[in-house]
C-alpha cells in the first residue's frame, strides 16, 4: 500500500469539472511532481490534498488514513506557497513558530524547534527580521522553514521557485533536492517547469485539462510518452514531431518523411512497434528527440537501429555545450542536437543520423502512442 | 554646455516669463482661496482670546490687544447650556463616551464584514455587499422617524428587562441609543473601506494560516488586523469626524437632558436668548468642540504609513 493514495478524485465547480478522476499514488519518501500547463488543475489538485478546497468525489489517503474530510490543520501536512505567504507582521521566528503556537506547543519547545530548523536552512541570523527585510531567496528559505518545523507526513510545494530569478532557482532546486535526500520526507510538488519536474521527481504526473495524461518515473515519461501532449510538453528543446507516412513492403517497414522540393527520406525500421504495421501507407506522427538526431560521428555507437539521411541545414544555433541544427522535414522545423565542435554549416546538405530505437510513433487521429 | 545655452535663452526668454506669470496667477489664486477659507477660523480664534469690550468696540479681524484665556475657561466650566450653567465640559465627556465606542464598534464590525466578504465568500456575497453599500446613500433625515420608533421599542424592552432581571443592559439610555444608531449607519462605509482593502490582501496568507491551524477569529486577529493599519486609521478618522460632528441624530435622540452630546450643547450655548451674546465664549466653545477631530488627524495621521504589506508576498 502506497503512502499517499488518491482514488478517483473529482472536483466540480457547479457544472464545470476541474478534476476529472485523478488516480495517483506515491510511496513513502517519494517526490511526486504534478506538471502541466496553466489551467490544467495541478494547483487545484494540490489544494484538495491540503484541504484548502473540497473534493466532489473520490478519496485521498495518507498512510492508510482517509484525510479528505479533515480540516487542513488536522491533515499533518505542511505547505509552501508560490508567494511564500509569510505573515508580514511577524518576525521570521514568529512565522516559523506560528503553527506550533496555534497548536499550543510550549514556548520552550517552540524555541528548540526554531533553532533546529534555522540551523538546517542556515537562517539563524535572520530570525528576528521581518519578511520585508529579506531577499527573495531568504523568504523562500523561511517559507520552507515554516513547513519543515512541523515535521509533517506530507510536504506540499505550490510552484515554490517560480518567483525567483533563473540562477537562484537552480540553487534552490538543488537545495530542495538535498533536503529531500537528507530528511527523507514525502513531497508533492506543483510546477509548470518540466525541467524542475525531471530533475526533482521520483514520480511525475503530467496533467492537462483536469486529467492525468501520464503517471510514471521521469525516465518513463521522457522516453516512453503515451501521447503527443506528453511528448511535446516534456523535454527542452521539445521532441520533434514530424508528420510522416509508413511505407515499405511486407514486414519490412520504413518511415517516409517529406522534404521540400526533393524526394522523400525513407528510413528503414527494424524492430518497430507491432502496432505500426496497421498504419502501412497511412499518416502517422514520427517523434524523435533532438539528441536522437545528430551527426553520424556523434551518434550512439551501440544503438541497434541508426539510419542516416541527407538533410538541408537551415539554421545553426551554437548553445555552447551543444550545437543545434535546424532542418525542415514534413513541413516542420526539426531540431538536431550535435556536439559543440561539430563541423556543420548552415545552407549545406549534411548527413544526419536518426537513432530509430529512441523514436516514437503516434496516431494523428487519437494523438496516442502506437505500440 | 553654456555655449549652447546662451543663444537658447535669448530665443525662449519670452516663453519663460509667460510661464512664470502663469505660476504667479495660479499660486496667487490658490493663496487667495486658502485665505478666504481660513478667514472664519481666524476670526473664531482671534475672537476667543478677546474681551467683550474689545469685541464690541474693535475690528473683527484685529489681533487681540490683551489676549486672555478667560473665555476658554468660562466656556469649559461656567457658561450656560439651557438652564444649567456648568460649562460644556460635561457634554464634552458625553460626546467622548458616545463617540469612542461607536467608532471602535463600527470599525471592528466593518473589518469583520470586509474579512468575510473577501476571504470567506458565500453565495450571494455580492448582493450582501451591494445592500451594505446602499446604506451609504440613505439620507439620514429619512430614517429619523422609523429609527425613533425602533429606539422607543428598545427602550420599552429595556424597561421590561429591568423589571425582570434588574438590569436594562443600557437599552433606552440615550448614549447607548446614539452608539447604536451611529454603528448601524456607519457600517456601510466601514465595510466598504475594509472590503476594498482586503480584496487586495493576499489570500495565500489566509490559506497558510489555515494550514497552520489558526481558526476564523485567530486569522482575523493575528493576520488580518495587524496588517490593516492604514485602512484602520483611515476608517477611524472618517468615523470619528462624522460621529463627533453629527448634529442630526444627536439632537433627535439626545437633544435634551444629561446625555446631550457636544454638538447639541454648543448649539444651545450659542442660541441662549438671555443677556448679552458672549461671542468670545461662544467662539471658545466652538473651538473646544472642534479640537478632538483635529487631534485625531494630527495623532492618527502619522500612522498613514505605506508599505506595511511589503514582504508578505514577492515584491
Amino acid at each position: 500500500m502506497a503512502f499517499l493514495e488518491i482514488d478517483g478524485l473529482r472536483k466540480r465547480f457547479g457544472t464545470v469539472e476541474i478534476l476529472k478522476g485523478i488516480d495517483v499514488e506515491l510511496e513513502k519518501g517519494g517526490f511526486l511532481v504534478l506538471v502541466g500547463p496553466s489551467g490544467c488543475g495541478k494547483s487545484t489538485l494540490l489544494n484538495t490534498i491540503a484541504g484548502l478546497e473540497n473534493i466532489t468525489e473520490g478519496e485521498i489517503r495518507v498512510d492508510g488514513r482517509a484525510i479528505n474530510d479533515l480540516h487542513p490543520s488536522k491533515r499533518d501536512i505542511a505547505m509552501v506557497f508560490q508567494s511564500y505567504a509569510l505573515y508580514p507582521n511577524m518576525t521570521v521566528a514568529g512565522n516559523i513558530s506560528f503553527g506550533m503556537e496555534m497548536r499550543g506547543v510550549p514556548a520552550e519547545e517552540r524555541q528548540k524547534a526554531i533553532d533546529k530548523v534555522a540551523k538546517v536552512l542556515q537562517i539563524g541570523h535572520l530570525l528576528l527580521r521581518k519578511p520585508s527585510q529579506l531577499s527573495g531567496g531568504q523568504r523562500q528559505r523561511v517559507a520552507m522553514g515554516r513547513a519543515l518545523v512541523r515535521d509533517p507526513k506530507l510536504f506540499l510545494f505550490d510552484e515554490p521557485l517560480s518567483n525567483l530569478d533563473a540562477k537562484l532557482r537552480v540553487d534552490m532546486r538543488i537545495e530542495i533536492k538535498r533536503l529531500h535526500a537528507t530528511t527523507g520526507t514525502t513531497i508533492v510538488y506543483v510546477t509548470h517547469d518540466q525541467i524542475e519536474a525531471m530533475t526533482l521527481a521520483t514520480k511525475i504526473a503530467v496533467m492537462r485539462d483536469g486529467e492525468v495524461q501520464q503517471f510514471g518515473t521521469p525516465a518513463e515519461i521522457y522516453n516512453n510518452p503515451t501521447n503527443i501532449f506528453v511528448a511535446d510538453f516534456m523535454g527542452s528543446p521539445a521532441m520533434n514531431l514530424v508528420p510522416a507516412t509508413i511505407g515499405g513492403n511486407g514486414s519490412a517497414l520504413s518511415v517516409v518523411l517529406q522534404r521540400d522540393g526533393r524526394e522523400p527520406i525513407s528510413l528503414p525500421l527494424a524492430g518497430a512497434p507491432t502496432g505500426l504495421s496497421a498504419f502501412k501507407d497511412k499518416p502517422i506522427i514520427f517523434g524523435v528527440r533532438p539528441e536522437a538526431l545528430t551527426d553520424p560521428e556523434g551518434a550512439e555507437r551501440n544503438a541497434s537501429n541508426i539510419a542516416t539521411a541527407d538533410c538541408h541545414i537551415e539554421v545553426i544555433e551554437p548553445a555552447g555545450s551543444d550545437t543545434f541544427a535546424v532542418t525542415n522535414l514534413g513541413g516542420k522545423a526539426v531540431v538536431a542536437r550535435l556536439r559543440a565542435d561539430a563541423k556543420i554549416q548552415p545552407g549545406t546538405i549534411t548527413p544526419l543520423a536518426f537513432n530509430l530505437t529512441k523514436a516514437v510513433f503516434f496516431d494523428p487521429a487519437t494523438e496516442k502512442r502506437i505500440l | 554646455m553654456s555655449a549652447v545655452a546662451t543663444p537658447d535663452r535669448q530665443s525662449t526668454g519670452g516663453i519663460i516669463s509667460t510661464r512664470t506669470l502663469n505660476r504667479i496667477v495660479i499660486y496667487g489664486l490658490l493663496a487667495l482661496f486658502a485665505l478666504f477659507y481660513l478667514m472664519p477660523l481666524f476670526v473664531m480664534l482671534v475672537t476667543s482670546f478677546k474681551t467683550m469690550d474689545e469685541i464690541q468696540n474693535g475690528n473683527m479681524l484685529a489681533l487681540p490687544k490683551a489676549p486672555t484665556l478667560e473665555p476658554w475657561f468660562k466656556a469649559w466650566g461656567e457658561t450656560c447650556v439651557g438652564l444649567t450653567c456648568a460649562g460644556i465640559k460635561g457634554y464634552f465627556w458625553n460626546s467622548i463616551k458616545m463617540v469612542v465606542p461607536a467608532v471602535l464598534i463600527s470599525t471592528l464590525l466593518g473589518a469583520l464584514n470586509g474579512y468575510v466578504l473577501t476571504k470567506w465568500r458565500f453565495r450571494g456575497h455580492t448582493l450582501v455587499f451591494g445592500l451594505m453599500l446602499f446604506a451609504c446613500f440613505i439620507p439620514f433625515q429619512s430614517v429619523l422617524l422609523p429609527m425613533a420608533t425602533i429606539l422607543g421599542s428598545l427602550g420599552r424592552f429595556g424597561v421590561t428587562l429591568q423589571n425582570a432581571t434588574g438590569m436594562s443592559f443600557g437599552l433606552g439610555n440615550p448614549t447607548v441609543n446614539l452608539v447604536f444608531v451611529h454603528v448601524v449607519y456607519g457600517l456601510g462605509f466601514t465595510t466598504l473601506f475594509f472590503r476594498n482593502y482586503y480584496e487586495a490582501f493576499p489570500t495565500e496568507l489566509i490559506k497558510a494560516a489555515q494550514v497552520d491551524g489558526a481558526s476564523f477569529f485567530q486569522i482575523f486577529r493575528r493576520i488580518m488586523l495587524p496588517n490593516s493599519m492604514p485602512i484602520f486609521v483611515v476608517t477611524v478618522i472618517y468615523q470619528f469626524t462624522n460621529i463627533w460632528n453629527d448634529f442630526l441624530f444627536a439632537s433627535a435622540y439626545a437633544g435634551t437632558g444629561d446625555a446631550m452630546p457636544m454638538t447639541v450643547a454648543l448649539n444651545n450655548v450659542v442660541n441662549t436668548s438671555t443677556g448679552v451674546v458672549e461671542y468670545n465664549v461662544n467662539m471658545a466653545a466652538a473651538m473646544i468642540a472642534a479640537l478632538p477631530t483635529l487631534l485625531v488627524y494630527v495623532v492618527a495621521g502619522r500612522y498613514f504609513v505605506r508599505g506595511l504589506m511589503a514582504g508578505a508576498v514577492k515584491g
